[in-house]
């Protein structure tokens, strides 16, 4: 029999003319793990919080939601809480208590489970996820990948028969972010645990998942396999844009046959259907200034005197009218570097020049008029005002100006946006000082596909208006789409740099999904247009006749 | 096997407000130096020679208290001399003492109290009085660092996009009260979360029980019921006239009888408890180290 059953569920928000999810139905069978997708707004997350009743919110609701065959509101209050885990987005902020074991304890205490049992279920749980060495500690000492595993597995101690995912990863960088989904993976394996798991990070998550769910406008698209849902919807860019690349190189040449969703299936299918005789394509000249608009000469930083260095002798060289990524892994200091040029943080020795002047010859906080801005991670800390109209009146910035489209946001509160949305508010707030360069931290973190396509678009227009951009990313995949320039931050310096095309195809580990896919087949291919692109150019295998 | 800081929590509290309760409601000169002196002794076995600011600045507060009172307070037969028509006494000037010895001496335990008193500890007295309490205290732990986190970030992000305008006061509390307000907000916001996550997690679904990180060793019974034993005697014996010594008008200390001189050892015992587990435990290993 199936753990949890949707029927026909239809809520509407009060005082909201349509629903937000509209006639949803689906199954989930014991140990499935099923992955909801689809666009900011569509309704993710109102279904989800619709399957655990304490999370349940206020509006109209009808249709019926059944877990183990029984109606979720006829659950005793015990069965309700532990048997449904539900994990959220923000990986801080759902920390209850100041300590790793207390938080473990915490939900069982809520049941009131007898102290020696607690103390047994948890010891357990810290082994299974190796928490063992972090238990004693303070939870603010944690990064943000174990924060999120202590989340989990503080649900997970409560004995959870479904386990609920709202964006897990958002806020996590893609190495933790795997490792996060590989533990769902293993959970899903070994325990035969239900997962139901919303995400737009689609990469990882698609390959292990049974049965993709795919919602938009708040109804559910489709509900299957995920090879079938993705043939099905081949034809909808705006789904697939979130998808692995190998599918969505597979949608964009029309491949036949079936989807391939990892990058070995995805080497298997271009190596198989496409000749190699046209192996790269012509490289495009950089054309960029030869001036600097900013310049690290070896920098050495660290936070206290007895503590060790995070910048280790940093040299960089950002030229003017470029798009410059840093990339990194956690820990490597590439934020701290950013700081240090932006000046809210003192490196002990050596120099910064901004724009041919150095850094402290720029008075009075001058640097920061017309000259350079920096966008934090968190963009929450830009915000000061309670709508979006005040934020922008307040520092002065044009809506005619900007290079995207804030209107229709002007009267809401900007804690309510969307990341994207809120990312876009920070940028029209930061770009209201005219600065020439600018320096973005992590600006996709927590972003769907469309919204990372929207700030791509406002980058390179940025760059058409001569303006510097240096962005300190993750993100692989984007940089290799955005930048005029990559560099990879390691230790504390740079190890390598080079234009996208070259560094990624050099890098083996490090790099897009499409270069460890066309790896050895094609040359320099690092983007899913340059593959199609040199896909298109060698034509299809002639099948053998059979 | 466990050092005096690796006792029960309960115990070792018991313990202080023991050691700590004597000194302040008694003001035999006798007491006030033991109790003084074992603080400074436990404070430097705890710290080593670290802390010298500290020292200072006890020492200090020390000769400051000592000379107010004499200046302040004019009782007493014997005049030593006269500073602005007002006599300055020997006995206030020993009383000065006495009292100093008294504050310096309990500030010392506190200090130490302080350090061994881990914020894990104190939820877990807290939590034997209430789970609830104990709750909300470790909530608090956890937040306000978060929150003075957050003020730090949300300065840099308005610093670095240039929306301080000016270098001078008035602009600086302007922009630090918006922080301020915005903080608020984003307090409140997280508030939601942090609730959602609670009751998810069954949140006043039924009696909350609490999980208790320290057990009550055979070892931490014998501590709590030696240190009561002593602090009794010890009790007792300023509790009465056993032990009097009188300051004003003029100095009179009576020979302690039985009972006193019985209240001066165990009290003695008592503020030497810690260092003898300590002495105890460090032989016993040097021996169990020898064998390995």
């Amino acid at each position: 029999m199936e753990i949890l059953a949707v029927r026909d569920l239809t809520f509407t928000y009060p005082q909201c003319s349509s629903p937000a999810v509209k006639n949803v139905s689906f199954e989930l069978q014991r140990g499935e793990l099923a992955v909801l997708c689809g666009a900011t707004g569509s309704g993710k997350s109102t279904l989800l919080r619709l399957l655990k009743r304490e999370l349940a919110p206020l509006g109209d609701k009808q249709g019926s939601v059944l877990f183990n065959g029984k109606e979720l509101s006829e659950l005793d209050s015990i069965t309700s809480a532990s048997a449904v885990g539900f994990v959220m987005q923000r990986t801080e902020q759902q920390i209850v208590t100041d300590k790793v074991w207390h938080e473990l304890a915490f939900g069982l205490e809520n049941l009131g489970t007898p102290p020696h049992e607690i103390s047994r279920r948890i010891a357990e749980m810290a082994s299974y996820f190796g928490i063992g060495s972090w238990y004693d500690r303070d939870v603010s000492e944690l990064s943000g990948g174990q924060k999120q595993l202590l989340n989990l597995a503080s649900v997970l101690v409560m004995q959870p028969e479904i386990l609920i995912l709202d964006e897990p990863t958002a806020q996590l960088d893609p190495i933790a972010a795997a490792d996060f989904i590989a533990t769902l993976k293993r959970l899903c394996c070994d325990f035969s645990i239900t997962i139901i798991i919303a995400e737009h990070r689609l990469e990882d998550v698609v390959p292990i998942c049974d049965k993709l769910l795919v919602m938009e406008n708040g109804s559910l698209i489709a509900a299957d396999e995920p090879r079938s849902v993705i043939s099905e919807l081949n034809s909808r860019p705006d789904i697939l844009c979130g998808m692995p690349a190998a599918s969505r190189l597979h949608a964009k040449l029309s491949g036949s046959g079936s989807c391939p969703l990892t990058v070995r299936e995805g080497r298997s299918f271009i190596e198989s259907s496409y000749r190699n005789t046209t192996r790269g394509l012509p490289q495009a000249a950089r054309c960029s200034s030869d001036a600097a608009a900013m310049e690290f000469s070896s920098i050495y930083f660290r936070y206290s005197r007895d503590s060790k260095d995070i910048l280790d002798g940093l040299s960089i060289k950002i030229y003017e009218r470029e798009i410059f990524c840093i990339l990194g892994g956690n820990g490597s200091g590439k934020t701290t570097a950013l700081s240090v040029g932006a000046g809210l943080l003192k490196p002990y020795s050596g120099s910064i020049r901004v724009f041919g002047k150095k850094l402290k010859d720029y008075k009075n906080r001058s640097l920061y008029r017309e000259c350079l801005a920096m966008l934090p991670q968190d963009v929450q800390t830009v915000f000061l005002r309670n709508t979006v109209r005040e934020e922008l009146d307040e520092c002065g910035a044009v809506l005619s100006e900007l290079p995207f489209d804030l209107s229709p946001l002007l009267d809401k509160h900007p804690y309510d946006l969307s990341g994207g949305q809120q990312q876009l508010t920070a940028l029209a707030k930061v770009l209201a000082a005219k600065p020439k360069l600018l320096l973005l931290d992590e600006p996709t973190k927590g972003l769907d596909a469309a919204a990372k396509q929207g700030i791509i678009s406002v980058i390179r227009s940025l760059k058409e208006r001569g303006v510097t951009v240096a962005i300190v990313t993750h993100d692989v995949e984007f940089a290799a789409v955005c930048a005029d320039r990559c560099a990879m931050f390691f230790g504390g310096r740079i190890v390598s740099d080079g234009v996208p095309n070259e560094f990624f195809s050099r890098n083996s580990f490090y790099t897009t999904a499409v270069s460890r896919m066309t790896r050895g087949h094609f040359d320099n291919a690092v983007t899913l247009s340059d593959a199609a692109e040199l896909c298109r150019i060698n034509g299809r295998k002639e099948l053998p006749c059979s | 096997m466990k050092s005096f800081a690796e006792y029960n929590p309960i115990v070792i509290t018991v313990w202080f407000f023991s050691v700590t309760g004597v000194a302040m409601f008694c003001n035999y000169p006798l007491l006030m130096l033991m109790s003084l002196c074992g603080a400074v002794i436990f404070f430097l076995m705890r710290n080593g020679l670290s802390h010298g600011r500290e020292h200072l600045f006890f020492f200090i507060l020390f000769l400051i208290l000592a000379l107010a009172n004499p200046l302040v307070s004019h009782n007493g037969k014997t005049v030593l001399f006269v500073m602005n028509h007002n006599p300055v006494t020997l006995e206030a000037a020993l009383y000065g003492v006495n009292s100093a010895a008294m504050i310096i001496g309990v500030l010392y335990w506190l200090r130490s109290f302080t350090q061994i008193m881990t914020s894990e500890k104190l939820l877990y007295i807290t939590g034997a009085l209430s789970p609830k309490l104990s709750l909300v205290l470790s909530m608090a732990l956890r937040f306000v660092p978060l929150f003075s986190r957050q003020s730090a970030k949300i300065n840099n992000a308005q610093i670095a996009m240039g929306l301080y305008k000016d270098d001078n006061i008035i602009d600086d509390i302007k922009g630090r009260s918006r922080v301020f307000s915005i903080l608020i907000t984003w307090a409140l916001e997280n508030g939601i979360i942090t609730a959602d996550s609670m009751e998810a997690r069954g949140f006043g679904a039924c009696r909350r029980t609490q999980l208790r990180r320290f057990r009550f060793s055979v070892r931490d019974t014998a501590f709590l019921i030696l240190t009561l034993l002593l602090l009794a005697v010890t009790a007792a014996a300023a509790g009465t006239k056993s032990l009097s010594f009188v300051f004003y008008p003029s100095i009179t200390a009576e020979n302690p009888d039985l009972l006193g001189i019985a209240g001066l050892i165990t009290y003695g015992l008592l503020i030497f408890l810690p260092v003898i587990i300590e002495t105890e435990v460090s032989l016993r290993w040097k021996y169990l180290r020898s064998e390995i």
